[in-house]
């Protein structure tokens, strides 16, 4: 592939996404926001699943914790100052909290290969979202708030726009580093087959907890803006089975372990979720699920998968995205 | 030449009272291609196994240039020069071949960096160049088996465990096999080698150690080995008369 092409595209896309609230009105602002906020989750849940095979089925934790983090540092050891910038510290502190709290669940869990990873990282989800509802000093069921100090004249849509459009793109440049480094290739090998990995020199285990971490921080900080741009949430605004569940099946559309795939899955669910199918409200779900369940049929390595074999078909084919959980 | 690589005392693997490996004794010089032969279900896969570090010693020890290995888990015994390759291949199969090759070279050695001559020195000495930007899915057996010769060849090891190399392989292949094996010694690499194949074994091994029911019964030169009256019994069974008597 012509690397100046891409980087040329790449640079064209996001002076696009920058000019565009300007032409469109609060509601498709608000579709691409939310756009923004879903890619970057998958992206950084393709980190884990994607890159190293590990499938969380309950990485909405990480959203639930990243939220109420930055509710609970700004009420009881804020304010950090007003303006914009107050928002700085609590955003990062909430996702260090959520590496710190990946890093300590991670050696247990990590042990566990495949389903009983996926399904451990959904149990993990539901005690950390119950803990959070029933003990009072955590506010879950009554909920907290949290202020976005808006700039002066800024509309909160154009606001979060730009700021999960920043977030979105950060977890893709990291993505990209990850992928082309020596931590990419370790991870690929424990996806492919991890005890031959260990065999040929690779640390499995800390490789595993690095991706887990970083992925952990990564959705912990998106999961802080997004308690922002919420203003006010109870648990199950933000600890959320469907948040999961899109993050796995965005990456699947469009390919999992690609780079591209998970940006790409989203935008294509995003659009036929929010946009075609937003004025059938009722049977919205049912197309959406019959959708899903076609393309993975049809399409088994996602979107990127089948372009690949469509374009060099007897190369192997879209092997490259693997379908496969450990 | 006399320098020992690889040794082990008392080697035992027991699995809760089943005892595979009992009380193994093994020096495997450096330079040479030594053979591990037995009948199936010996434990030959299980003493590499206990090698790599896969799984725990029960008891005895084994040591590797002079230094203990069982504080090492698996990938630190690979960057300290144990590579294997597999009986039954185990290739990444989403990669391509260059891919597969180049996990090996970027990992097998502490802090070693993406190393691509190494990867293209042990792509041609299996063979594999026109092959190299092909996922391993589709490879053939004859294929993967220089794959897994490759990639473990790459981690640059001092001694490499090849584990049936030459299963499934047709003589032609078999013959490649063997070569490649040769040129792996010939640039500083031991190799242990478990085979089936009498012929290839006797042709490319200067020693071979014989372990039948988790013992070994055997050591010597090929010759030595194929005529000793225990490696026959445990391959053909006893002799008729000696029952009786």
């Amino acid at each position: 592939m012509n690397r100046a092409l891409v980087l040329l595209a790449a640079i064209a896309v996001v002076l696009a996404a920058v000019l565009l609230p300007l032409w469109i009105g609060p509601f498709y602002t608000r579709v691409i926001q939310l756009f923004f906020f879903s890619a970057g989750l998958a992206v950084a849940w393709n980190l884990l699943g994607g890159f190293a095979g590990y499938w969380s089925f309950g990485h909405t934790v990480f959203i639930g914790m990243g939220a109420f983090s930055a509710a609970h540092i700004v009420t009881r050891l804020g304010p950090f100052g007003d303006g914009p910038l107050s928002m700085v510290l609590p955003i990062l502190l909430s996702g260090l909290i959520c590496g710190l709290f990946a890093a300590i669940i991670a050696y247990p869990i990590l042990r566990l290969r495949g389903i009983y990873f996926a399904i451990a990282m959904l149990g993990v989800s539901q005690v950390v979202g119950e803990l959070v509802n029933n003990l009072s000093w955590f506010q879950g069921g009554v909920g907290v708030f949290l202020q976005t100090p808006l700039p002066a004249g800024t509309a909160p849509e154009d606001f979060f726009y730009y700021l999960f459009g920043a977030l979105l793109l950060a977890s893709i440049l990291i993505a990209v580093a990850v992928r082309k480094s020596r931590f990419g290739y370790a991870l690929l090998s424990i996806r492919e087959d991890e005890d031959t990995a260990m065999m040929l020199g690779v640390a499995t285990e800390r490789y595993k907890i690095m991706a887990f971490v970083l992925s952990a921080v990564l959705v912990g900080t998106l999961g802080a803006v997004y308690g922002y741009s919420v203003g006010y949430f109870t648990t199950y605004t933000v600890f959320r089975l469907d948040f999961s569940l899109n993050m796995i099946v965005f990456c699947l559309i469009g390919g999992i372990g690609t780079l591209a795939g998970p940006v790409i899955g989203t935008a294509i669910m995003l659009f036929i979720t929010q946009v075609l199918l937003s004025r059938f409200l009722d049977i919205h779900l049912l197309i959406t699920g019959a959708i899903v369940v076609a393309i993975i049929l049809l399409m088994p390595g996602g979107i990127i998968g089948a372009l690949r074999s469509w374009r060099r078909p007897a190369a192997g084919g879209g092997a490259a995205a693997t379908e496969t959980g450990s | 030449m006399s320098d020992i690589l690889l040794s082990g005392r008392s080697v035992t693997k027991s699995f809760r009272g089943l005892t595979a490996i009992r009380d193994v004794d093994f020096d495997i010089p450096a330079g040479a291609i030594f053979g591990l032969i037995g009948p199936n279900g010996a434990g030959k896969s299980t003493l590499f196994n206990l090698i790599t570090g896969y799984y725990a010693l029960t008891g005895g020890e084994i040591r590797f240039k002079g230094e203990d290995l069982s504080p090492l888990p698996t990938y630190r015994r690979n960057q300290a020069g144990i590579a294997r390759a597999f009986q039954i291949s185990k290739p990444f199969p989403a990669l391509s071949v260059r891919e597969n090759v180049r996990v090996g070279a970027m990992f097998g050695r502490p802090g070693a960096r993406a190393a691509e001559d190494v990867v293209d020195q042990a792509l041609a000495i299996a063979g594999l160049e026109e092959l190299a930007d092909r996922t391993a899915e589709g490879l053939t057996v004859g294929s993967l088996r220089k794959l897994e010769v490759a990639r473990a060849y790459a981690t640059r090891p001092s001694l490499l465990l090849a584990d049936e190399p030459c299963a499934g392989l047709n003589p032609a292949e078999t013959e490649e096999m063997v070569g490649c094996l040769r040129k792996v010694r010939d640039l500083g690499t031991t190799v242990w080698l478990v085979e089936h194949d009498m012929k290839a074994v006797t042709s490319v091994c200067d020693r071979i150690v014989v372990i039948d029911a988790g013992q070994k019964i055997a050591e010597g030169t090929p010759q030595q080995v194929v005529a000793n009256p225990k490696v026959i019994a445990a391959y053909l069974g006893e002799p008729l008369e000696d029952k009786a008597g």
